[in-house]
């Protein structure tokens, strides 16, 4: 009776046509085969060599960059005829800063002391003592969970089963949130995360960072996992996510058949899935306790959700993606595109120490362009390679390959510090620039005709201007907490969003891969079930209503009105003035002001006039956007 | 070995020239992402650029749920010979041991109906006296007997919880008729429903073409839509208040001109203004008539049904209705099959039918399509021995499934299982099948409608899916 409702996928080469075949035709499709590709050929590919160290270009400009970056992004755009926008005013920058860096917005006594601050290298003593708060790690952290799809449960459960939950898995995101603070090396950082087990500290004795291993640990589980198709599914989760997110290479395409654009093939992939068959999922507290199979209720308090060595295997290349049909050995190795010849078999354990010496190893072209990259997206709003995780063949070509390059090999240089990296992004020029579109294009050179920068470049991949950016869900919320002055600092367990008492970052929120969060999903929080690469950014009326109508939006409308009487007293336009101060990091308007008082002495009955227009300045675009 | 042994991935139909053109081969969707027509007046680029693939027989679509899999011998195909071998085990390859008394006939009459003559069970009376304006399907079939990849695949085509729904590719490729409401809603009476948000996940696909989720369990309009009305201004004290931050979005504009985006956020605020009163409107089923109400009957499954039409009225493109209760799945008789079914049925017929014929009377069946199933059927033999409780296991290898409206042809049957109802031999329709149907009757060809995510195209229909053309009108 199976038989007739089976109908197997021909997923490789011109059979894409005839998609349904049966049986027979899968058992005879030849194996895939690594001699197809010329290796040589293959790695040509401007993503697979090795980065190249450039003289700094040469610019006409000599008084304008700031910091190694800004000569690249400069003689891009005079080549092209482009001038860069003006700096923008110190308010603009001191609230363009505190949020890249912390996810906040200032507060009027830090734009005052910044604003006040005349000496030499007060921008300088900003961006460092931003850099040196502990929000540093937390805006970072918003950045890196979703890359490793961090959730708290799964997207499947049957009846009220937890077994497969992870009520500690804030234990992972407390440490990434401390690995960005203490500038950890990124290359230490990925190690960690893949084989922290393995690893030793400074002392020799073994490592005390098992947490990281979370970013594994906490991958999703489906049930029936004594079933080799369910865990063939789990080995792929893990592939792409790793790959993804450290190479910027989508392996698990080669999951059926071998990667259509990419030189990865299927022995790549079940070369690199073996790792994690040879590994398992555990529940383990520091002690050596272990939760087998039991509600997550029953698992030891401090128990983290990690992975082990099991026993190590090399799996058959399941032919088309089918596990009932084994292809030859793959064994367990790197990829091969990214081996100088035959990438070596690994044998300690299961081998995931030496995927993470492979994915640091100097040698390797993508790990390092491919996070100062996401650096780089986090900052500027746009990365220079447009897929993040993807910087295969069909990816987008960097706007600024030689900047890249020069990034990628300073951070290394630099002992792979997050922190250095971002520090030269934020100090540049490129960073400091207006997001206002002049009125008038001005001409680059005498006699010479100028560019209008919108025509020509409306995307702004030159960067001829600074982008301006949308907050986030996260820096929306908290800065709408912060600036009421209800946010909570501390870090912790998760609380739900639908708890009327979380008053706690955003970053804290339990992330669910079976319900996210009405609130996340509607502003654009990515699925937890898999790795994102990047964000959406949409506008929908729905967000609008919550911005209206929710209990969230008239509760902190309410509380920022207290706290303004709090703050400047009775007087509406010193209440005005310090709400504007608060949140937008600037003086009313006299127009704005004068709406303002024409409003808030209207009719008073109901809602007083106060919530409802503190309601109106939160819900404002000013409060949505950067500048 | 089903299905499930086999990850199922898109590739590219044929090797593109370049990736632009591959971008722009993917129909749709790009340059959308941050705005889209959803909220701007007039019809963007984005939205002209959503033009159907072939000439579309439907505008919307309603799917109506019947969560657990009901006994398609006990519905839409009758065989007699269940009768004849009554108590016989079956034999062949079964997916689960069987344990049970064998064959087990339906205890339901069939007879012809209309015209058409088309065989329904006296479970179904109500859909039976409109059996000519509907299209039995009694070759579906789906990958897998569990609930849990069988629900995936019938609203994801992919039987692992990852993947957009149905309702999602819909208006991702189609866009929203309506601005002032959502354009895909999912009602359901109970917040539990197994496998969950899930089904009606937009998954990688743009938040903007993500589902409505409502609970109709009280029908009272705040109750049904998050943050539809404000608890403490007026309609005119929040306009007036709007007035004030509109204009101070305005100042904000003017000093930061050409940005569309913050001109894309003041719009979208006046489209969530008025989408209060509209909705409002829309999702109040008081504002309908007794006799209208009475003819969809006084049950959460009967309301939701009424809902769902008011909503396709004004324009929401894809509206799912589960019939679920506190059971989760109610048409997963394993026990007491013969009892509880016509319960079931007597429900859901009546509901189903009084929907259908609304739709008619209005002049909107024609370009609605109405899709009537399961996640599977059930087996045609007994799951139990003790013959007081007597009841049918999940079956995947054959069920029936009953479309109505929206370009199908009406009065027909398509496809047959075997003599017992135990697998489709005759033009089997997979789920695949079926959606590639809906797809193509709603304007769209899905090999084309595609989405690029994690270095490959997505498809509803992964590299499945054939359209059934004998059943289009």
């Amino acid at each position: 009776m199976r038989a007739v409702g089976v109908f197997l996928a021909l997923v490789g080469g011109a059979a894409l046509a005839a998609p349904a075949v049966g049986d027979k035709a899968v058992a005879t499709a030849p194996p895939p085969s690594e001699s197809r590709i010329d290796w040589t050929e293959a790695r040509q590919h401007w993503s697979f060599r090795a980065p190249q160290a450039r003289p700094r270009p040469a610019v006409k400009r000599k008084d304008w960059p700031r910091q190694p970056l800004d000569w690249f992004v400069l003689s891009r755009l005079e080549q092209k005829g482009f001038a860069p926008a003006p700096e923008a005013d110190r308010r603009t920058l001191v609230r363009r800063l505190t949020y890249d860096l912390t996810g906040l917005p200032p507060t009027p006594e830090e734009v005052g002391a910044f604003l006040a601050d005349a000496r030499d290298g007060a921008y300088e003593r900003l961006v460092d003592r931003l850099l040196a708060s502990p929000r540093f790690g937390e805006r970072l952290a918003s950045m890196w969970l979703p890359l490793a799809r961090y959730a708290e449960d799964q997207a499947h459960q049957v009846g009220n089963d937890t077994k497969f939950f992870y009520p500690n898995a804030h234990l992972y995101r407390q440490w990434v949130v401390d690995a960005f603070n203490r500038d950890l090396p990124y290359d230490r950082f990925v190690r960690l995360q893949l084989a922290a087990d393995s690893l030793r500290d400074e002392k020799g004795s073994s490592s005390s960072e098992l947490a990281a291993l979370g970013f594994l640990g906490l991958g999703p589980k489906y049930y029936n996992r004594n079933r080799l198709d369910v865990m063939a599914d789990e080995w792929q989760d893990r592939v792409d996510t790793v790959t993804r997110t450290f190479l910027g290479l989508t392996v698990a395409c080669a999951r059926c058949h071998d990667h259509k654009y990419d030189p990865v093939t299927m022995h790549d992939y079940y070369a690199l899935a073996g790792v994690f068959a040879s590994t398992k999922m555990v529940n383990k507290a520091p002690s050596g306790v272990v939760a087998a199979n039991t509600e997550a209720a029953k698992f030891p308090k401090d128990a983290l959700h990690i992975v082990e060595d099991d026993k190590p295997q090399d799996l058959n290349i399941f032919l088309r993606g089918n596990v009932e049909n084994k292809g030859p050995v793959a064994p367990r190795r790197f990829l091969r595109v990214l081996s100088d010849a035959d990438p070596e078999p690994f044998r300690q354990g299961s081998g995931r120490s030496e995927l993470a010496e492979a994915i640091v190893a100097p040698g390797n072209p993508l790990t390092a362009r491919v996070m100062v990259n996401r650096l780089w997206g986090q900052v500027f709003g746009n990365p220079l390679v447009g897929t993040p995780s993807n910087f295969g063949l069909l990816g987008d070509q960097p706007t600024h390959p030689e900047l890249l390059d020069d990034l990628a090999i300073r951070f290394v240089k630099n002992g792979w510090s997050v922190k250095s990296a971002v520090r030269e992004m934020v100090l540049s020029a490129t960073y400091r620039q207006s997001s206002v579109v002049a009125a008038a294009p001005q001409p680059v050179a005498k006699g010479k005709k100028p560019v209008d920068p919108m025509t020509a470049d409306p995307a702004n991949a030159l960067l001829w201007r600074m982008n301006r950016r949308r907050l986030s869900v996260e820096q929306w919320r908290d800065s709408v907490l912060f600036t009421s002055g209800q946010l909570d600092l501390t870090g912790g367990p998760s609380l739900e969003l639908t708890d009327p008492a979380n008053r706690k970052r955003t970053l804290y929120a339990r992330i669910s891969r079976l319900k996210l969060d009405d609130f996340l999903t509607q502003f654009d929080y990515p699925d937890a079930n898999v790795h994102a690469e990047k964000r959406a950014v949409t506008t929908t009326p729905m967000q609008k209503l919550f911005v209206l109508n929710s209990p969230f939006a008239q509760e902190q409308a309410k509380a920022l009105a207290a706290r303004l009487t709090a703050d400047a007293g009775e007087s509406d336009p010193s209440r005005v003035t310090r709400a504007y101060q608060l949140l937008y990091a600037r003086e009313p308007t006299a127009a704005e002001l004068d709406l303002a008082l024409a409003y808030l002495s209207g009719p008073a009955e109901g809602m007083p006039r106060w919530e409802r227009y503190a309601q109106v300045l939160l819900a404002a675009n000013e409060m949505m956007y950067l500048d | 070995m089903d299905k499930g042994n086999r990850p199922r991935c898109e590739g590219p139909m044929d090797a593109p020239v370049n990736r632009r053109e591959l971008l722009q081969r993917m129909c749709a969707g790009f340059g959308t992402l941050s705005l889209a027509g959803l909220i701007e007046d007039s019809a963007s680029a984005a939205e002209k650029a959503r033009l159907p693939h072939i000439a579309p027989r439907a505008k919307r679509a309603v799917f109506l749920f019947m969560n657990g899999g009901p006994s398609h011998v006990d519905t839409f195909d009758p065989k007699p010979d269940l009768e004849k071998f009554a108590g016989q085990q079956p034999t062949g390859d079964l997916y689960r041991k069987n344990k049970g008394s064998g064959y087990m006939p339906s205890p339901f009459k069939f007879a012809r109906h209309g015209q058409s003559g088309i065989e329904v069970s006296e479970s179904l009376p109500n859909l039976a006296r409109i059996i000519d304006d509907c299209c039995v399907i009694r070759s579906m079939r789906t990958d897998v007997p569990n609930h849990e990849p069988a629900l995936l695949q019938m609203h994801t085509g992919n039987i692992q919880p990852i993947r957009p729904s149905l309702g999602s590719w819909l208006l991702y490729g189609l866009g929203t008729e309506n601005r002032n409401l959502p354009g895909y809603v999912v009602l359901r009476p109970t917040p539990k429903i197994v496998v969950g948000p899930a089904l009606w996940s937009n998954s990688f696909l743009p938040a903007e073409y993500q589902a409505a989720s409502v609970v109709t369990q009280d029908m009272q309009v705040e109750k049904l839509i998050a943050n539809i009305r404000n608890p403490r201004l007026s309609p005119g004290e929040q306009r007036e208040q709007l007035d004030l931050l509109e204009r101070l979005n305005q100042i904000h504009l003017a000093r930061r001109p050409g940005d569309t985006e913050l001109d894309g956020q003041i719009k979208a605020m006046e489209t969530a203004f008025r989408m209060q009163s509209e909705a409002m409107e829309t999702f109040d089923i008081n504002r309908e008539p007794a006799h209208v109400r009475e003819k969809y009957g006084d049950t959460a499954f009967g309301r939701s049904c009424l809902l769902a039409r008011r909503l396709l009225e004004d324009g929401v493109r894809f509206v799912t209705v589960y019939y679920v209760n506190n059971g989760n799945q109610p048409w997963d008789t394993h026990q007491n099959h013969n009892q509880n079914h016509p319960k079931l049925c007597a429900d859901s017929d009546r509901a189903s039918a009084a929907l259908i014929e609304d739709l008619k009377l209005r002049g909107l069946l024609d370009d609605t399509l109405v899709i009537w199933s399961g996640e599977f059927g059930r087996t045609p033999y007994a799951e139990q021995a003790d013959p007081t409780k007597v009841g049918r296991d999940h079956h995947h290898t054959a069920f029936s499934t009953l479309l109505a409206g929206g370009g199908v042809k009406g009065g027909t049957v398509y496809g047959a299982s075997d003599e017992f109802g135990m697998n489709a031999v005759e033009n089997p329709v997979h789920v695949h099948d079926l959606h590639a149907t809906i797809l193509h009757l709603m304007g769209l060809d899905h090999e084309r409608l595609r989405y690029r995510y994690s270095g490959r195209d997505f498809r509803l229909t992964d590299v499945f899916g054939k359209v059934v053309k004998d059943i289009i009108a």
